[in-house]
């Protein structure tokens, strides 16, 4: 049993499969998370280090200000490598720091008070301009043409302006 | 709004789809209607302050143009449909 960010990840869980817990989480995003710390495709929460775990919470805690890995060289077919030194990390420099956050898709991830509160206030947009989309939040109805002769459930149950969910 | 949101549903070459409104000028300084069926049409930046009477296909109905508006199409401002009564 693993706390992160107040939600709870089961032990016996894989961890690209636990991280969907989080709301804004899904599948691919879980597997880019996993990616980046690391962390292989069978490795249960259980299994996790404490330092995983921490790094991963910070992580999560604000994506948009963690910093960078540090890319390790590939080396060529024909590397042979030195007996005994690791491999050294390259230094970034500032552009190509600002570079990699610009095409990184977990650098701009939103997860859980964030996330809904991002899409509270893009409905209020909507419907501080009166736009047609906010009148159907308003009104509970489905906002992308879909039919309303029957169900429209999933509408009637979610837009509001102060959605949830 | 996110502009990524315009952008994927049209190649961003193409750059946003508007009408060139030839009584632009006129309309902002004498604070003059520009009535107009283009729905279609987005909101630019120059067209904030302008009223606009924009067709919902029977009649024409008045949109003030806001900076919130802009990147957003005239359209969505003029209901089309009525609301369901009974006879």
């Amino acid at each position: 049993m693993v706390h992160i960010l107040g939600v709870l990840l089961r032990d016996n869980s894989f961890v690209k499969i636990a991280l969907t817990r989080f709301y804004g989480i899904g599948y691919p995003t879980a597997e880019r998370i996993c990616a980046r710390f690391q962390i292989h495709d069978r490795c249960k929460i259980k299994s996790l280090t404490p330092s995983q775990i921490t790094s991963l919470a910070s992580f999560l805690a604000s994506p948009s200000t963690t910093p960078l890995m540090p890319i390790l060289p590939l080396a060529s077919p024909d590397y042979e490598p030195p007996k005994s030194t690791p491999p050294t990390p390259q230094m970034l420099k500032r552009d190509e720091v600002s570079e990699r956050r610009k095409r990184d898709p977990l650098v701009g991830l939103k997860i859980e008070t964030e996330l809904r509160r991002q899409i509270r206030e893009n409905i209020a947009h909507h419907r501080m301009i009166g736009s047609y989309v906010g009148r159907r939040h308003a009104m509970g109805m489905p906002v992308r043409g879909q039919n309303t002769r029957n169900n429209a459930q999933n509408a009637r149950k979610f837009n509001k302006i102060e959605r949830r969910g | 709004m996110r502009p990524s949101l315009i952008a994927r549903t049209r190649s961003s070459w193409k750059g946003p789809y508007f009408v060139a409104f030839p009584n632009l000028r006129e309309a902002l300084q004498n604070n003059l209607p520009i009535q107009t069926q283009a729905r279609a049409c987005t909101i630019l930046p120059s067209f904030v302050g302008i009223r606009f009477m924009v067709h919902n296909g029977k009649s024409y109905l008045p949109v003030t143009v806001t900076q919130d508006m802009v990147g957003h199409k005239l359209g969505e401002f003029a209901p089309t449909r009525k609301r369901f009564t009974y006879k």
